[in-house]
């Protein structure tokens, strides 16, 4: 009998302390979804514009970037490029997995990455430089 | 053949995703819960040893209702499988916290003397730990349908006012038909089903609150009248307050449910805070509050007595002050470590000390049974419960979504702390359940609700798309053509 309810006694406890492995496994989701929340959402990225002779967009703006951006001379473009070389759609850059890539929409003129025709789809790092027409933009890293 | 044609279900196809975490603590509830019960059948073998004279022969851990545990760990595997099949990135952490606070209100329930409540369907009689099963099973059903089918918050959001009138709708309804328990009009009786639509009507409440807030939220942030030093709001635009102190205290009038009432108003002046930020709403409402409670305590029998009751317990310590005296006793005699699972509440000529501890005092239960520490934890749930709804809360796409996350944690959590700091003697006692281990089905779908809505509300949608397939070859014909050039 005494046997019995010293093991008893333990189960009690292990009751108890079962609760508070739950708890605690639980409050160490709760931290590491914080922590993440408190890194994210991060900008995925900017892109800086380091040349626009006609003003529009302004030279040394930064516009941080969705997962997907429209550049073209039509005013619904996400960044609008006023350039007569520019066409009124004329690439998209998008963010997908972990990497940016710029995508020339037919232009007439061309997207220039680093100096090299983009065709079709290309990748773009951070750092890089984009040319469409006079106008030069170079991306960034997102802030925050 | 195209692609569409191959899939004619498009919405119905199953893309499994493994929810990890979600097994890994509900795996620890299980176990917890199994343990438990092994506590809980062993204490009740003993007691019944000691009291028979029998010298126990074997050491036997089964659990009283082995069966009806089984079945609930099963469900609550059933609602995982069937969230990893449905493949919605929903939150992890809400069902196995849930799911830990109605095991061990289960336990509660199949530990205290089964004919407190029962019900007999087609000749079977079902008693309280039974009864409470049933329930747990069917709030399980709600919230896996809620979580997995609710996609679009539209139906909430437009209906407001529809939700409003539905709500102010049921409490004429109690009014009207409802029958009196315990001195407050509270259960509707509709054939064979009977419930408590205040249960219902605090999340449609909080619903109304969030679509009105959302809406309004600017121009009641705004401080445009200005009445000697203090500043409000456009006056117009504080009549859903006034509104809602006055249906507040109607509730403890006709219903005379104060618990209700507390709640309601708690939860409204929480959601005003949250949605406004500024604490002069939240410092008014109090003022209202008190000054409303103050006359009502001299105006009403039955507020006073609940009052006077808390105030010295001791005065009638046979009559109306029993159950506050004999829970506090409860918890004196569970001390730090507890008495241990069913080695508590020692009848007392024949009766149970605490006749309402299935409903109203489950924590003194919890406090004599697991003691200081366990209930602590039990509170240290709740407190999960919170701090993930409004984590929800937190990360929603709009201010609907925000706020209407915000009030239901906050309902949980409120609730919670009325009815805990009643048992206690913190507060007056008001009869409002203890979410998820109270017994009783409207309490229990209620929470259930709850659950539900807030993992829809976390959904965070679908994946980002992968990578596009191997885009450096491309990249490098492009060098290579410039080499060339």
């Amino acid at each position: 009998m005494d046997g019995f309810l010293i093991i008893l006694w333990l189960v009690r406890i292990a009751f108890l302390l079962l609760i508070y492995a739950f708890l605690f496994a639980v409050v160490r989701v709760l931290l590491r979804d914080l922590r993440a929340a408190s890194r994210g959402p991060a900008e995925l990225g900017r892109l800086t514009v380091l040349a626009s002779p006609r003003g529009e967009p302004q030279p040394g703006a930064s516009y941080p970037l969705d997962a997907v951006t429209h550049l073209g001379r039509d005013v619904n473009n996400g960044i609008v490029l006023d350039d007569p070389f520019a066409s009124a759609e004329h690439a998209i850059l998008t963010y997908r997995g972990r990497n940016w890539y710029i995508e020339d929409l037919a232009s007439t003129n061309g997207t220039y990455v680093n100096g090299v025709p983009v065709e079709g789809l290309g990748p773009l790092g951070f750092g890089d430089e984009v040319q469409v027409g006079e106008i030069r933009f170079r991306l960034d890293r997102g802030r925050g | 053949m195209s692609v569409a044609a191959a899939r004619p279900f498009a919405g119905f196809r199953i893309r499994p995703r493994p929810r990890t975490t979600e097994l890994l603590l509900l795996a620890l509830v299980a176990l917890t819960l199994v343990v438990g019960g092994a506590s809980l059948g062993a204490t009740q073998q003993v007691r019944e040893a000691v009291r028979t004279g029998v010298e126990l022969k074997a050491f036997d851990f089964t659990p009283p209702d082995a069966r009806g545990l089984l079945i609930y760990l099963a469900a609550l595997l059933g609602v995982h499988l069937a969230f990893v099949l449905a493949g919605r990135r929903t939150d992890q952490v809400l069902l196995p916290t849930a799911a830990m606070l109605g095991g061990i209100g289960l336990l509660l329930m199949q530990r205290l003397p089964q004919d407190l409540v029962t019900q007999s369907f087609g000749g079977t009689e079902l008693g309280l730990g039974q009864l409470q099963l049933a329930w747990l099973l069917v709030a399980l059903t709600v919230i896996t349908a809620l979580a997995l089918f609710v996609r679009s918050d539209a139906w909430l959001r437009t209906y407001k006012y529809t939700w409003a009138a539905a709500g102010i709708g049921l409490l004429l309804l109690v009014f009207v038909f409802g029958s009196d328990v315990n001195g407050a009009r509270l259960s509707l009786s509709i054939g064979p089903i009977s419930g408590q639509p205040s249960e219902l009507l605090k999340v449609i409440l909080v619903v109304f609150l969030a679509g009105y807030l959302s809406e309004n939220r600017a121009l009641l942030a705004d401080e445009s009248t200005r009445i000697g030093p203090i500043s409000l709001p456009p006056l117009p635009y504080l009549a859903p307050m006034v509104a809602m102190w006055a249906i507040a205290l109607g509730i403890v009038v006709v219903q005379r449910d104060l618990g209700a009432a507390l709640l309601f108003f708690a939860v409204f002046l929480g959601l005003l805070y949250v949605a406004t930020g500024r604490p002069s709403y939240v410092i008014g409402g109090l003022l209202l509050f008190v000054a409303g409670a103050f006359v009502l305590y001299n105006l009403f029998g039955h507020v006073h007595a609940r009052v006077d009751n808390w105030l010295d317990p001791w005065a009638d310590p046979q009559g109306s002050g029993f159950q506050v005296v004999q829970a506090l006793y409860a918890f004196g005699r569970g001390g730090i470590l507890g008495v241990g699972l069913g080695a508590g509440l020692p009848l007392i000529g024949g009766r149970l000390p605490v006749p309402a501890v299935h409903t109203d005092y489950p924590l003194a239960a919890l406090g004599e049974e697991l003691g200081l520490v366990g209930l602590l934890a039990v509170l240290g749930l709740y407190l999960v419960l919170v701090s993930r709804g409004l984590r929800i809360a937190a990360a929603g796409h709009d201010e609907f979504r925000s706020l209407l996350a915000a009030g239901l944690a906050l309902v949980v959590g409120v609730q919670a702390f009325i009815i805990a700091a009643g048992n206690l003697k913190l507060i007056p006692l008001t009869g409002i359940t203890l979410p998820f281990i109270s017994y009783g089905g409207s309490s229990l779908l209620a929470n259930a609700l709850v659950v539900g809505l807030l993992m829809a509300l976390s959904d965070r949608g679908a994946e980002p798309p992968p990578a596009p397939r191997d885009p450096r070859r491309r990249f490098r014909r492009i060098r290579l053509g410039k080499a060339r050039a």
